[in-house]
């Protein structure tokens, strides 16, 4: 099958887009030129290793090295996704919930698809544990971390709403729980966005390669519907796990706010 | 002598090293009307909020109707003693929503006649009940809030600078409704800066320094 091959001066051409968004950014004074230029020589950088570690994998076909490909992309989406918070406790504090949060998406995204659906032989191999493993624990990420920002910063905007609610003899579930709503609310919204434009607006990288690469369109469809119906499970999962963490991580056992002002 | 409905025994609270409540001791019997003076600082919105169970207590303890906060139960103390901030937040909706929070969080629902009793009961008309409660002015709020804590039905009223953001008219109505609460049995602790509006209260008066509440009976 043959395919437009992209030599390194046409790549270069291509990270002209992300000068644009710099100089847009500059201009408007978001501040995040640094932020677009390392990410987007991050983002060469890093598919550039995983693209010539899949290659490795798939030759060694080891299940330990999958495995720890897996364990090092769980790690560092759960460091991410406690990152840019505003507010909260850290990273520090958060980084295990965090992890544990997208954990359980993911696993139960993952764990009946590959026993079930899409049966790899054998059970490691890396080119569909690796690339739908990672499609998880990015989306685990990406809801995990709205969460995260959206009920911490209410938690704060809110302070003296909530601690009413208390007052009145709220549990600290009862009394978080219109903002636990909205915040879940918002962080599914971009997955069923995703669902009901699927084919419309966006057509799924993963999709467009498999019938790049020769695989019936019938199939490859297939395989982009099982990932759709995944990435519902993961955010609503990893969504609902991050939101009674944080919840845990908000008030104390004797149901008051944990971070006061005078 | 009947045993207090409320009592705060050396309570302590500490703050980044400091004593902002310093071994303050409190008790209200039923119907009682206490009021707290001191300056911004002294400690004393600290402490009502202690009393709320708001806030830790490094040391001390609080008893209720012979029990301690944890034997009571958190949710049950707090339904039980109403605590009314200073500035009190609206919350989302009516003033009717407003008031069925309290019933709503232990699994009841406040009938429209209760509502309009509770209503009136703060003077206010019972129109009021289907207006956006943040579209209230301050000393409506104030009313809207004292409904809201009196939905659950407390044996004692902690208010928190009550008259601060009013205006001397508005002041003497809300005063007058806590006398009014404290006649009917509710035993109101009252933090005020104000010696004129704790004159009006009558009834015990104490005052606060530097964390320190002063003994009893002698203002």
């Amino acid at each position: 099958m043959s395919y437009v091959e992209i030599p390194l001066w046409r790549l270069s051409i291509a990270a002209l887009l992300v000068v644009v968004a710099i100089v847009l950014s500059r201009a408007k004074q978001l501040d995040l030129e640094k932020d677009l230029g390392l990410g987007a020589i991050r983002a060469a950088v890093q598919l550039l290793a995983i693209g010539y570690a899949l290659h490795l994998l798939i030759a060694t076909a080891h299940p330990v090295a999958v495995l720890a490909v897996l364990a090092v992309m769980w790690i560092v989406a759960a460091w991410t996704s406690t990152r840019r918070l505003k507010t909260g406790p850290g990273t520090r504090v958060l980084f295990p919930y965090a992890f544990a949060a997208i954990g359980l998406g993911a696993f139960v995204a993952l764990v009946p698809v590959f026993l079930l659906v899409i049966p790899p032989r054998p059970w490691f191999e890396a080119r569909y544990v690796i690339p739908i493993g990672g499609m998880m624990l990015s989306s685990a990420m990406n809801v995990v971390a709205q969460v995260f920002e959206r009920l911490f910063a209410s938690a704060r905007t809110e302070e003296a709403t909530l601690e009413q609610y208390l007052a009145l003899g709220a549990s600290p579930q009862q009394a978080l729980a219109p903002y636990i709503k909205a915040a879940l609310r918002s962080a599914l919204i971009p997955t069923i966005n995703g669902l009901v434009t699927v084919g419309l607006v966006a057509l799924p990288g993963m999709m467009t390669g498999q019938i790049l690469a020769g695989t019936a369109p019938e199939q490859a469809v297939r395989y982009q519907v099982v990932i759709m119906y995944q990435l519902v499970a993961v955010a609503a999962v990893a969504g609902v796990a991050a939101a009674s963490f944080a919840r845990r991580l908000l008030f104390t056992a004797d149901a008051q706010l944990r971070s006061h002002k005078e | 002598m009947a045993s207090p409905l409320l009592v705060a025994r050396d309570v302590t609270v500490l703050r980044d090293g400091k004593r902002v409540v310093d071994g303050a001791s409190v008790a209200l019997e039923r119907g009682a009307m206490l009021t707290i003076q001191g300056g911004s600082g002294s400690g004393k919105s600290t402490l009502l909020r202690a009393m709320a169970t708001l806030i830790p207590i490094t040391s001390g303890e609080i008893v209720f109707e012979g029990r301690e906060v944890h034997a009571v139960g958190i949710g049950e103390y707090r339904r039980r003693v109403a605590y009314v901030p200073q500035s009190p937040r609206m919350f989302d909706g009516t003033v009717a929503d407003n008031l069925r929070a309290g019933p709503r969080f232990r699994g009841e629902s406040l009938t429209d006649a209760g509502v309009v009793a509770l209503v009136e009961r703060v003077g206010l008309g019972a129109e009021l009940a289907t207006r956006i409660a943040n579209e209230l002015s301050g000393g409506e709020r104030l009313r809207v809030a004292l409904a809201r804590a009196l939905a659950n039905e407390p044996r004692v009223l902690l208010v928190d600078e009550p008259t601060s953001a009013l205006d001397p008219a508005s002041s003497i109505v809300i005063l007058d409704l806590l006398l009014e609460l404290g006649r009917s049995g509710t035993a109101v602790l009252t933090v005020t800066h104000s010696e004129e509006h704790a004159a009006r209260l009558g009834g015990e008066r104490r005052h606060m320094t530097a964390g320190v509440l002063a003994a009893s009976g002698t203002s």
